[in-house]
């Protein structure tokens, strides 16, 4: 691998063979897993280097991360702007973030719409603005052709410095958001996203999924432009660079260019967590005619620094993690119920989710029910048998190692570590702390956060033909693909 | 027994990055060839230690009967449940437990299976795709959890999802031939219908090594490499070539046109497609430059017309696809509320006829050019899309080089070359449209269907 001026480490990655794992599995007359252990498997030990992105503050206080890589003539920019994300607007605002940040590219002082659309497209690049629900940052990326990338580069920065948020673009984008607000509420994925989120979070910013008929009707260009101006501030963000450019070089050419960005005295401030629902509840959201119930079941997890963060991963990755893990073997490769069902969790400077879920023929909505409660259940009662976790953690450690093939991958790691900061070490120490979790300490994960007493299960589907089969489950709250409480328990 | 043999079509050559600064990266390739007529694309890539193998199968949708709709793409689903030394779901763990990713897809012209692993695990992923070549190993009980797997994938895509039956109506409706105009998921009375018959039939004709194209792109070294896939796949008996497939679309001579009720959308949806010719000819790269300069994404003509400034659509796209046979050029637009189909669709007849009249602008065939340099050259940054792309094209084209030449293809288009095509294929007589509307909801209403 040629990258040019990091520090390499090297990180010794045993994969060993599995040719003596759970032969009983087998039961060759059904439909179930069956391991013949006939594979060629190397058990060599595998050496992948960590490389570590260069990192240096510019004198406004952005932090900047390089990663060099001249494997192809590809420059990725992505630049994370702390304290400008949807976590921090007032529900009479939802939406204010992503739309600050959508507007970005419809103006500045330099360059109409057009311009910006047609200078990016000319030069090959990509240009990208956005705040996605659930986020704490917004952030503005591009990525090109290294020969000309001081000129899109110049782009990138005109946008983020001088928008001028054009009030005749605020309405046209405004009206689409109108017409998307419709459009979303024909997805299950969003009906059931929607409703989970709200149980799961409740007053807590991190509940709000999409913009509001009411919240775009409060929008305006001042606020817009207020937002960007008081939350989009050097010393919050991270500047992450990658591919064929040269770190002194680039960050001499940003000391120049965003030099003008300047410094303020703004903190973002995190509202408090969100407190963890104190009872289950099961929502059933009516959409006529559906040919599949949606499941989503789950509750709060933790937040990215919580030292749960990495047994708790290994759990996921036994559980639903992938088409290797219990819920897929279970419900699609033994009974055919879907065409995939996973889980997983999100952790970030607040408590996020866990959940897990899948799209299940109607008929066997109750099957589906029955099957994810059994392995929920599972997880808590019994320990992981030694040999299924030791897959597990070697699976993780190992696709981690190939993950650093990708320089954007590699940049990740780097700006996650700055952005929670994580010990210089923390990635070089990743593997072996993943290789040191015990069944003992998965089902303590399994335990504390698989809970079934405050467990919050949502399904979309025909209510005509699955309600029945909810109310087995408990009381049920059903709602209207409008998201509006249509039936109390 | 080896033979290093030049194919007819494939040259024996290492390509050798050239010194020219502004030239994108150059993939070096090698190729052989198996007495069973297994065809082999080598390409080594030592910056990181992995590497990807992709074998693609020269057999898609289009070769399905009809009754039998579905069956490749179900098909490949059994390729996943078990063979001779490898047990059902078996694939799985072993690629996952060994950090690596897989997959496999069908589409109307081809099915392919990849998988990404560490450098030394070389054996394993040619074990796994050789196993399954020479001996699938499969029973009723594991047929019948996949049909119901499949069923569940076509009601996720397409039954349960607004517009899911747009994109089905659309190809039924332009295509004559059977092999195109079917869905690749098939319908549920044929995956109903299939038998373990059926899967033994298709796997003796299709899963031959002299039907197969196998690329293994990344960090291995070329002799060592050979002499594995000797060993893995030598014995692997060849079949019968199955019968060649000309796919045979008449002349189009009057506009098609369909309206759908759709019982999950909530705002109404044109969707248009020409009849287009077969990919990498000369004049599907013209009309891929015209399409890209018409409605390939914010910067093209359709979308700052109909978005930006009258502001008739809440989004357009326009683009066209690549098939063997005729292809598809597609434009699909979602009007504002309030805003009439045919006034959004007199609009795009408007654009239309201006790519005759008038040559496009230098900066649109500029644009076009730069945004292709540089996805490709994104897009080839992993072994996985190498290996698929070499394989592929060899399956389609017999031309593994053309991932190096793909862009010079574009390179030579021209602005008079732009309009002929506009006027060659995007007029009335060659055109389907298909609209989709909201079904309205009275009490609780039934299935909607094609009027």
């Amino acid at each position: 691998m040629c990258l040019r001026g990091s520090v390499c480490l090297v990180l010794a990655i045993v994969v060993c063979p599995t040719a003596t794992i759970a032969q009983d599995i087998a039961a060759p007359d059904t439909s179930s897993v069956v391991r013949k252990n006939l594979a060629p498997v190397s058990d060599e030990v595998l050496q992948v280097t960590l490389p570590r992105a260069v990192q240096t503050t510019l004198d406004n206080g952005l932090r900047v991360l390089v990663l060099e890589d001249d494997r192809s003539p590809i420059v990725t920019m992505q630049l994370t702007i702390s304290g400008a994300g949807p976590l921090y607007e007032s529900r009479d605002l939802a939406g204010v973030a992503a739309m600050t940040a959508r507007m970005l590219r419809e103006g500045t002082t330099n360059r109409s719409n057009s311009d910006i659309l047609e200078q990016v497209a000319r030069l090959g690049a990509n240009l990208n603005s956005s705040s996605a629900f659930g986020s704490e940052a917004a952030s503005v990326s591009a990525s090109g052709l290294s020969r000309n990338m001081e000129e899109w580069f110049e782009v990138m920065r005109d946008i983020l410095l001088n928008p001028t948020f054009p009030e005749s673009e605020f309405e046209r984008l405004r009206q689409e958001q109108r017409a998307g607000l419709r459009q979303q509420r024909t997805s299950s994925g969003f009906l059931a996203n929607e409703r989970f989120s709200a149980a799961v979070f409740g007053d807590h910013p991190a509940a709000t999924r999409s913009a509001t008929e009411a919240s775009l009707d409060a929008m305006s260009t001042e606020i817009i432009a207020q937002w960007h101006r008081e939350r989009y501030a050097p010393q919050n963000s991270i500047l992450s660079i990658a591919g064929d450019v040269d770190a002194s070089d680039i960050v001499s050419l940003l000391n120049d260019r965003l030099a003008d960005w300047e410094r303020s005295d703004f903190v973002a401030q995190l509202p408090p967590n969100p407190e963890a629902p104190a009872v289950g509840q099961i929502y059933l959201v009516d959409r006529p005619d559906s040919a599949q119930t949606t499941i989503y079941m789950g509750g709060l997890a933790l937040d990215r620094r919580d030292p749960d963060y990495i047994p708790l991963t290994v759990m996921n990755a036994v559980l639903g993690g992938g088409p290797s893990a219990r819920l897929f073997l279970n419900l699609r490769e033994e009974k055919g119920y879907t065409y995939g069902a996973y889980s997983f969790f999100s952790a970030l400077k607040y408590p996020g989710s866990w959940r897990a879920s899948a799209d299940v023929r109607t008929e066997v909505t109750d099957g589906g029910m029955t099957e994810f409660l059994y392995e929920l259940g599972r997880m808590r009662d019994e320990p992981v048998a030694a040999a299924e976790l030791e897959e597990v953690k070697r699976s993780i450690v190992a696709r981690f190692a190939l993950s650093l093939e990708r320089p954007t991958s590699l940049l990740n790691y780097s700006t996650t570590r700055e952005i929670y900061g994580f010990e210089p070490d923390y990635w070089e120490t990743y593997p072996e702390q993943v290789m040191a979790v015990t069944p003992a300490l998965v089902q303590s994960m399994a335990e504390k956060y698989l809970n079934p007493e405050t467990i919050q299960i949502v399904v979309v589907g025909d209510a005509s033909e699955i309600r029945e089969v909810m109310e087995q489950y408990g009381p049920v709250d059903v709602y209207d693909t409008e998201g509006d409480l249509i039936e109390d328990e | 027994m080896l033979k290093r043999v030049l194919l007819c079509a494939f040259a024996l050559f290492i390509c050798v990055s050239p010194d020219v600064e502004a030239q994108s990266f150059e993939v070096p390739f090698e190729v052989f060839r198996l007495d069973n007529g297994l065809r082999i694309i080598l390409s080594e890539d030592h910056s990181a230690p992995t590497y990807s193998i992709c074998v693609v199968y020269d057999v898609g949708s289009r070769n399905e009967r009809p009754g039998k709709t579905g069956f490749a793409h179900l098909f490949e689903h059994m390729m996943f449940q078990g063979s001779e030394n490898v047990g059902k779901g078996e694939h799985f763990i072993l690629i996952q437990n060994n950090g690596g990713s897989m997959n496999g897809t069908t589409s109307v012209d081809r099915t392919n299976y990849f998988e990404t692993l560490p450098a030394n695990q070389l054996d394993l992923g040619l074990f796994l795709e050789a196993d399954r070549m020479r001996s699938l190993d499969i029973s009723e009980a594991t047929l019948e959890n996949q049909r119901q797997t499949v069923k569940e994938e076509r009601r996720r895509g397409y039954d349960n999802a607004p517009y899911g039956r747009t994109f089905l109506t659309l190809n039924e409706t332009a295509y004559e031939s059977f092999a195109y105009s079917h869905s690749t998921i098939g319908s549920m009375e044929d995956l109903d219908a299939a038998t373990l018959f059926d899967v033994e039939d298709f796997f003796r004709q299709y899963y031959a090594p002299n039907n197969a194209v196998l690329a293994l792109v990344g960090d291995f070294d070329t002799e060592e490499a050979l002499a594995r896939i000797e060993e893995y796949f030598g014995d692997i008996p060849s079949q019968p070539a199955p019968l060649e497939l000309l796919i045979s679309e008449p002349q189009q001579t009057a506009e098609k046109r369909v309206t759908l009720q759709d019982k999950f959308a909530r705002l109404p949806r044109l969707d248009l497609a020409f009849k287009a010719p077969a990919g990498n000819t000369g004049d599907w790269y013209i009309l891929s430059v015209l399409g890209d300069i018409l409605g390939g994404g914010q910067s093209g003509r359709l979308y700052k017309r109909l978005v930006q400034e009258e502001q008739v659509a809440l989004n357009v796209r326009a683009r066209l696809g690549e098939r063997r046979g005729p292809s598809l050029f597609s434009i699909t637009a979602t009007p504002r509320p309030g805003i009439e189909l045919e006034a959004l669709e007199a609009v795009i007849y408007e654009e239309i006829e201006k790519l005759k009249s008038e040559l496009v602008e230098d900066w649109e065939m500029e644009k076009v050019r730069a945004q292709i340099e540089r996805q490709n050259a994104q897009r080839l940054q992993s072994t996985r899309a190498r290996a698929n792309a070499l394989a592929q094209n060899t399956v389609f084209y017999n031309d593994p080089g053309l991932i190096n030449t793909f862009q010079e293809r574009f390179d030579g288009v021209t602005k008079e070359e732009v309009r002929s095509s506009a006027e060659i294929y995007l007029k009335e007589t060659n055109r389907t449209v298909v609209t989709t509307l909201p079904q309205a909801r009275t009490g609780r209403p039934s299935g909607g269907g094609v009027q």
